[in-house]
């Protein structure tokens, strides 16, 4: 793949549940080695267009390329080369998580597989031969992660790869996501989830009702739509604790804050910063659990 | 389309039939059938098939009978009695050697051989008896014998035992459970579970998946028949064109499995389907055990055109050539269900995508 071409390039792609309009002319490009986050509440339209990237429905309209490839002529092709990661824990329960991973495998031409490095990539070699039936959801959902590398993918899509799970779990998925970027591989991360967005992605897009309000790297966004501010909690002379918040952004903010801290009883002080939830909120007029 | 993709699939559903109720099922039912229908019939424990002889000289052929692995014989001095013993159902078969029998037939004459059959006697053992008369025969003439054989029917010539009319019911459930219920069931629990999706976002086609589904209903459906007909001691006669008819009917089942297990929306309904359809699929039985019935309705049935062929040449000794229809029948509807299974699957596909 030449060095220019998008790892990911999707151009004013459509889709339509019967009457209703899921995705309504979504673009954006994903470059190798790129996180990037799709982010939107439940319902915006992020499953299906991860469906249409992964070949499992076509759209309507507009025109998908992974790695270089069309996916309305090579679809066979492109999904030899990527991996995918559920919300849904599909395992084959009743198969050891060996099984599982040996059993893709052999779906991508892979054989014979050791799955022995994968499996301690996601702290499962002492399980790998137990009966997914028996794991918890956290190792579940490492297995699902473990899936999704078997064939050393060039595009991962991730489907809320951390929701519900516990910090460890989470933590070590959020580590191989990066790892992966780290090795050149694009990530396209589905999330509700505001911080692991924030933390772990390079760029991300809101999407709500079909439609990307707006893309770009985190930082930017709140820079542009968020406020910051110096909140602070102090003691009045009749006992009781008022709360005040200082913008940053004002031309005196510094004036304010030491005037506050020279003359009121401070209880606590804290700066806040706007967080892509507050900007997601600016652009959607809705909160992402909404 | 890629079949080592389609195999691999079906591998996978063989490795883990053994951790399946539904697969341990679909074993043991005909087994369980095959006994039970032996014990109360009889059948598979039953002794050796029994062959009764009148000989009128000193046949060496009566000598090699006594000797012969696998038939209990028994010699007799009047062939009124043996005729008598065989409408009994004393003996399966009865066997008149004339005086000078050995001497025509060495001598490459004309010689008459009268083979008495029960009715009454399971047709397992009238063909072992059978194949073992023509055996020995051969034995005393030293070549292919210059025999005329006459079969003379004693006792109720259109009787048929009952654990032989039951045969049907044992290859029914083997073919329909095996051909026919696994493929739907294995398809509707990877749409329930999504382990669907997980496949289809491979290079794996929803094409593929059908065909190794299909293949586990089809090796399971023909495996299962036969064995249940060996079990049944009903495989003797002409095992390839029985194996052909099995063939042919495990891939039809499997065809209507894989429609079902794409189109119906959870175990209940996949129940309630092959409950509501199982009378008319088992349609052919029903008219084999009772062969008064007028026998054009079962022909109206899909399953029809490989239970009656099955069943009449493993049991009632006829031949391919008398089911060429059947089988251009049989085939045409395999046939015409293919197209009709890659398009409901393909917006099973579709449905699943929309649903997850």
């Amino acid at each position: 793949m030449a060095a220019t071409v998008p790892a990911i390039d999707v151009s004013d792609i459509s889709y339509s549940y019967g009457d209703t309009l899921a995705v309504d002319s979504v673009s954006f490009e994903v470059a190798a080695g790129e996180i990037f986050g799709l982010l939107g509440p439940n319902g915006a339209g992020k499953s299906t267009t991860v469906k249409m990237l992964t070949g499992q429905l076509r759209p309507s309209q507009g025109s998908i390329h992974i790695l270089g490839m069309d996916s309305s002529v090579e679809n066979t092709e492109i999904q030899a080369r990527i991996g995918v990661c559920f919300e849904e824990k599909n395992l084959y329960s009743a198969m050891t998580g060996v099984e599982n991973l040996k059993f893709f495998a052999s779906l991508f031409g892979i054989k014979p597989l050791d799955p022995m490095p994968l499996l301690e990539r996601v702290d499962l070699a002492a399980r790998g031969g137990d009966k997914v039936s028996d794991y918890s959801k956290g190792m579940r959902q490492r297995l699902m992660m473990a899936r999704a590398l078997v064939n050393q993918p060039d595009v991962l899509f991730l489907d809320e790869p951390t929701d519900g799970l516990d910090p460890v779990s989470a933590r070590t998925i959020q580590g191989i996501i990066r790892e992966e970027a780290a090795g050149g591989t694009a990530v396209l991360l589905t999330t509700h989830d505001m911080y692991e967005a924030d933390t772990l992605a390079d760029r991300v897009a809101f999407i709500n009702q079909g439609q990307i309000l707006a893309m770009d790297a985190p930082e930017s966004l709140k820079l542009q739509h968020g406020q910051r501010s110096v909140r602070i909690k102090a003691r009045r002379a009749d006992g009781q604790v008022e709360e005040l918040a200082i913008p940053l952004d004002g031309v005196d903010a510094a004036a304010k804050v030491q005037r506050a801290m020279a003359e009121l009883d401070l209880v606590t002080i804290h700066t806040e910063e706007a967080t892509l939830e507050d900007v997601f909120v600016a652009y959607a007029g809705r909160g992402l659990d909404a | 389309m890629n079949l080592q993709r389609a195999w691999r699939v079906a591998a996978r559903d063989f490795r883990l039939g053994p951790r399946s109720p539904i697969f341990v099922y679909a074993i043991l039912l005909p087994v369980i059938l095959s006994f039970l229908i032996s014990a109360v019939f009889g059948g598979l424990l039953d002794p050796d098939p029994r062959l009764g002889i009148v000989d009128e000289g000193a046949s060496a052929l009566t000598a090699a009978a006594e000797e012969f692995e696998g038939i209990a014989v028994s010699v007799l001095d009047d062939v009124d009695d043996l005729r008598n013993k065989v409408t009994a159902h004393d003996f399966d078969a009865g066997l008149v050697l004339a005086a000078d029998f050995d001497q025509r037939v060495q001598g490459g004459g004309e010689a008459e051989l009268e083979f008495y059959v029960s009715g009454s006697s399971l047709a397992s053992n009238r063909i072992v008896l059978a194949m073992a008369a023509n055996e020995l025969v051969s034995d005393v003439a030293g070549e292919e014998p210059p025999v005329t054989v006459s079969v003379v029917p004693v006792g109720d010539e259109d009787f048929v035992p009952i654990g032989d009319r039951l045969l049907p019911i044992v290859i029914f459930y083997a073919v329909v459970i095996a051909a026919l219920f696994l493929p739907a069931s294995s398809l509707l629990d990877e749409r329930e579970k999504h382990t669907l999706d997980a496949i289809l976002v491979t290079p794996t086609r929803i094409g593929e998946v059908l065909i190794g589904k299909g293949l586990l209903g089809v090796i399971m459906g023909v495996s299962l028949g036969l064995v249940s007909l060996a079990l049944n001691q009903a495989l003797a006669n002409r095992p390839f064109e029985v194996m052909l008819f099995l063939l042919v009917g495990s891939l039809m089942m499997a065809e209507l499995g894989l429609i079902l297990g794409s189109l119906v929306k959870d175990a209940n309904s996949l129940y309630t389907s092959i409950k509501g359809a199982g009378v008319f699929i088992a349609l052919p039985v029903i008219f084999i055990i009772w062969p008064t019935l007028p026998q054009w309705i079962p022909k109206l049935t899909p399953t029809y055109y490989f239970l009656q062929p099955v069943y009449d040449i493993a049991i009632t000794g006829l031949t391919i050539g008398d089911f060429w229809l059947e089988l251009i029948v049989a085939c045409g509807i395999c046939v015409v269900l293919a197209p009709v299974v890659f398009r409901i699957g393909r917006r099973a596909e579709i449905r699943l995508a929309w649903a997850s």
